[in-house]
């Protein structure tokens, strides 16, 4: 901090650290993060193009123009992102596979953690041969690829937005689980634990109560994160042709269909590959910055 | 030290065999894995008996693991429903090594990459290169490897050409056809240009976060005590960051990267998908989608066997390169 | 008077650390004269400033947040603070050495102790490898470890925190500097081996004559081995006097109440409350008006309260920054 700095804070205009409450200084410190802003601005566009688009531009994404010239039509003010290889609208079907993808994405990371977070619990907490049992059984799921295990599991359980995310759930908790468990491994030495055991609490309580709360920090990280991931997910996943299917768009299988048109209209690929580009990227800086507000020392 | 291998060399043997059964149990869930063929009316009805007999598929499911099992360890992997004719082993032992290679010099690349540039990024600290490393690093990790590598082949071979008005780069396989019998160092040239882009596109994937954890590593290395003391040994600051610092910060390194080989082997199936290459990733991929299942359960056994095997290494040379567990 | 030549001499130095909550005036105008071969101590409690002034002196300040900002640091005549980064460099660990708090980390723990004394040798002389091994075994030696050839390839992790501050010392006196600050050296360790320490740098300071400069919180550990002590509070020396005469007549109230809370043997037993010096150290973000010692200072009066004390010359060689210096 600058001299500069120091006079405005001598005149009042800027608190201290001891001014702040606990999320208070979270909050604080996000804020001043340039890219976990720029992250959560990216985001909020996303949010209001997919939620709100429908409500400015209203087409609908399921309509086929017949014939020759409705397809593949170049952006014009009738269709500003074009028409696709049915002559729909691409712009329409960007918003509404938009809310799917990020639906998917955000339940199944959801989902995940909560699975995740109790089964870490759970298993740190206890220990014993159930923890053994169960982390070994995930280091062995963590060897196999994630990939051809997802299309593994969707192959055998059909195509569907709801298969997905159970999908991406089945595998998805393992992460957590083992973040969660070390964590509450670590926190369960500490001496306001065994404080709690004193005066008789009941493991219950100590988990739920004590433990719980100080795993919410990393927890909320790991699902801002998880929901890009999963919204890779499920794009690679519709991609290949399981997972979201017509008459539904996704921005996956939006990519899907369009691969084949690779020579002639390649832009049906930028278009959805865009989006879920620029909303990852927006969930991984503002899950970032998250981190780093919440443990500076951290630096990860 | 001794004890240390021989214990891991132990773990690994539940891990497999959890492996073994979750790739066996995620197939078993097929309803009717015989279904597509049974619908074929050129496929006469003895020799799906004969298959179902072949398979197990006429035995209780407990059954019908250990004789698959058997049959895999022994080496018989039956048939290959994806090309018919061909023994599942063939296809798989030709498929893997072009695995091996493409992930051999993806790992080589984004090491000899990430490293210098996370080091680089943890001395120069908060500077313009840091920040440019650190949102490079963002993108590398939130793009979709595949809508990546559509739009690297979409700029190389569609947009940019030769002089010739072949693509500049080819959008897919691994070697030029009629060049398989060429000298070995024709033949390495031509596999190059095939192989720029799926390296390039997976690369990048990983070099992001590989930096980012150099970087931290780094960082937490540089404020310990003991580099305090190397500097007031009056050591120079090239040898405190080349010598005291980077042997520490490498250590957990190690971990990370054998962390990372599960992601970058699914990373690698769909780009193998997309240029065409037949490695494990694809063929595994290919198997699932067209039912070949027998295939794809051995298929996904075998390289997740080989993650769990590069593991056991990383572990190794942990060990062997942190003292701390060396000697005691 | 003391007839030695004066080897350090620190005047008005500042150092502050610039941070996000604020400036923090860690040494704030602090004057301290060392001799060749004296014994010096600086006794203070913790975040009075003496481990910074022990890092102004051979410019290890972390920048950012610290800076050096005023003040000159005389060593054989030259200002330090003019020096460039080369300069110091050399001087860092030859002609002045520092030891830390804390052996357990201070110590790189992927190198051999015999390779890191070594490394200390041959960056300030210009002595091959088995001559610089040959007199890493001496200080080894010297230091007081047992079997010094097998020790010379042991790891830190195999050796007690006793043994670890034995080897720092081992390698901070290799090149037999002028000056070695002992920062803390004894503080993480136990009581008896503290003792041990201390005898050995008492016996080493009479057999290679080097000056010492002393930091510590602990009076005990000065009233052994200092001749004379300096005072710190909140980042300004407040009294500085010999040994005797600050254990004999205290001036500054802060060393008269350090000194009365030292518990005592006595032979009558009494039921009075061992005597504490009331209130807290102030935060270094708000330093109380006037004489930084004031809200503690039973003694304290308006012009206390309004002004700030210069330190100035009570008797021969007794320094005090008071307005009302205790008589005894």
């Amino acid at each position: 901090m600058t001299e500069k700095a120091v006079e405005a804070r001598k005149k009042g205009q800027r608190k201290s650290s001891d001014d702040y409450t606990y999320v208070g200084m979270v909050f604080h410190r996000l804020t001043r993060h340039k890219l976990a802003m720029f992250g959560a601005f990216m985001l909020i566009v996303i949010l209001l193009f997919v939620f709100a688009g429908p409500l400015v531009w209203r087409a609908d994404p399921n309509e086929q123009i017949e014939g020759l010239e409705g397809m593949f039509n170049v952006p014009s003010p009738a269709h500003p992102l074009g028409t696709d290889d049915y002559g729909r609208d691409v712009l329409a079907r960007m918003f509404f596979g938009g809310r799917i993808s990020l639906f998917i994405g955000f339940i199944s990371a959801i989902s995940s953690t909560i699975v995740g977070a109790v089964v870490g619990l759970v298993a740190g907490y206890y220990g014993g041969w159930a923890d053994d049992l169960l982390m070994r059984f995930t280091d062995a799921m963590l060897s196999i690829p994630t990939f051809p295990l997802l299309i593994a599991l969707a192959s055998v359980m059909g195509k569907g937005i709801g298969q997905i995310i159970l999908v991406i759930v089945i595998f998805g908790w393992m992460i957590d689980a083992r973040l969660v468990r070390g964590l509450v491994l670590s926190l369960k030495e500490q001496e306001y634990i065994e404080a709690a055991h004193a005066i008789g609490a009941s493991a219950n309580r100590i988990m739920w109560r004590h433990l719980f709360p100080n795993t919410l920090a990393v927890l909320i990280v790991s699902t801002t994160i998880g929901i890009g991931g999963a919204i890779i997910y499920e794009a690679s996943i519709s991609f290949l042709g399981f997972g979201v299917q017509a008459p539904f768009a996704s921005w996956g299988n939006m990519l899907q269909n369009a691969q084949q048109f690779i020579w002639n209209s390649p832009r049906l690929i930028i278009y959805p590959g865009l989006a879920i580009f620029m909303t990852v990227l927006g969930f991984n800086f503002f899950g970032d910055g998250l981190r780093d507000a919440i443990d500076p020392k951290l630096k990860l | 030290m001794r004890d240390y291998i021989i214990r891991r060399v132990l773990g690994m043997i539940p891990l497999i065999l959890i492996v073994m059964i979750v790739s066996f149990g995620i197939f078993s869930l097929v309803p009717n894995p015989f279904a597509a063929l049974i619908e074929n009316p050129r496929i006469k009805k003895s020799d799906i008996q004969r298959l179902i007999k072949a398979w197990g598929f006429d035995l209780p499911w407990y059954l019908r693991f250990f004789k698959w099992f058997s049959g895999v360890v022994r080496g018989d992997w039956g048939p290959s429903l994806l090309y018919p004719g061909s023994l599942a082993r063939d296809i798989i032992s030709r498929a893997l090594p072009v695995t091996v290679r493409v992930m051999g010099l993806t790992f080589l690349v984004s090491l000899s990459i990430a490293l210098p540039i996370g080091i680089i990024s943890a001395v120069k600290q908060y500077s313009m290169t840091d920040y440019i490393v650190t949102v490079v690093s963002f993108l590398g990790m939130s793009m979709p490897t595949f809508w990546f590598g559509l739009m690297m082949m979409m700029l190389f071979s569609v947009v940019l050409k030769r002089p010739s008005g072949m693509p500049l780069l080819p959008a897919g396989g691994i070697i030029t056809p009629g060049l398989e019998e060429a000298p070995f160092w024709a033949k390495l040239g031509d596999r190059a240009q095939y192989l720029v882009m799926p390296v390039f596109v997976l690369a990048f994937s990983s070099v992001g976060g590989w930096a980012r954890y150099m970087r931290s590593s780094m960082l937490e290395v540089i404020r310990q005590d003991y580099i305090r003391t190397a500097r007031a040994k009056g050591a120079p600051e090239h040898s405190v960051i080349n010598k005291h610092a980077l042997r520490n910060a490498m250590i957990p390194i190690v971990t990370l990267v054998a962390l990372s080989l599960p992601g970058i082997v699914g990373g690698a199936a769909i780009t193998e998908t997309i240029f065409n290459i037949p490695g494990m990733g694809s063929l595994i991929i290919a198997a699932e989608v067209k039912s070949d299942y027998p295939t794809a359960m051995i298929g996904l056994m075998l390289i997740s066997v080989l993650v769990i095997v590069f593991n056991l290494v990383a572990d190794i040379v942990y060990a062997w390169v942190d003292p701390r567990i060396k000697y005691s | 008077m003391d007839n030695r030549e004066i080897l350090v001499d620190i005047k008005n130095l500042r150092t502050f650390f610039y941070t996000e909550d604020g400036v923090v005036p860690a040494v704030d105008g602090i004057d301290l004269t060392i001799h060749r071969g004296e014994v010096v101590g600086l006794v203070g409690e913790s975040g009075c400033g003496k481990s910074v002034t022990a890092l102004s002196i051979i410019r290890l300040i972390p920048n950012p947040p610290g800076k050096i900002i005023g003040g000159e640091i005389f060593f054989h005549g030259e200002d330090l603070l003019k020096k460039n980064a080369e300069e110091m460099r050399m001087i860092r660990g030859d002609k002045i050495s520092m030891i830390f708090q804390e052996p357990m980390t201070s110590l790189n723990p992927v190198y051999t102790i015999g390779d890191q004394i070594s490394e200390a040798v041959t960056l300030h002389q210009k002595i091959d490898a088995v001559e610089a091994k040959k007199r890493t075994i001496e200080m080894l030696h010297l230091v007081g470890i047992p079997e010094p050839e097998r020790r010379f390839s042991q790891y830190p992790h195999e050796m007690s925190g006793g043994m670890r501050q034995r080897v720092m010392i081992a390698m901070a006196l290799s090149s037999n500097p002028d000056l070695l600050i002992s920062d803390e050296a004894t503080t993480a360790l136990d009581v008896t081996i503290q003792a041990q320490i201390l005898d050995l740098m008492r016996g080493l300071q009479k057999k290679l004559g080097m000056a010492i400069l002393i930091i510590t919180h602990n009076l005990a550990v000065v009233a052994e081995m200092a001749e004379t002590i300096s005072i710190a509070y909140a980042g300004k020396i407040v009294e500085s006097a010999s040994a005797r005469e600050i254990f004999k007549s205290p001036h500054h109230p802060y060393t008269y109440g350090l000194l009365q809370s030292i518990p005592k043997f006595t032979e009558k037993k009494t039921n009075e409350p061992l005597p504490a010096i009331e209130g807290m150290v102030p935060s270094p973000y708000h330093m109380p008006k006037g004489c930084r010692f004031n809200p503690r200072c039973p003694f304290a009066t308006e012009k206390c309260r309004e002004e700030e004390p210069e330190i100035l010359e009570f008797s021969p060689g007794h320094l005090v920054r008071c307005f009302h210096p205790i008589e005894s």
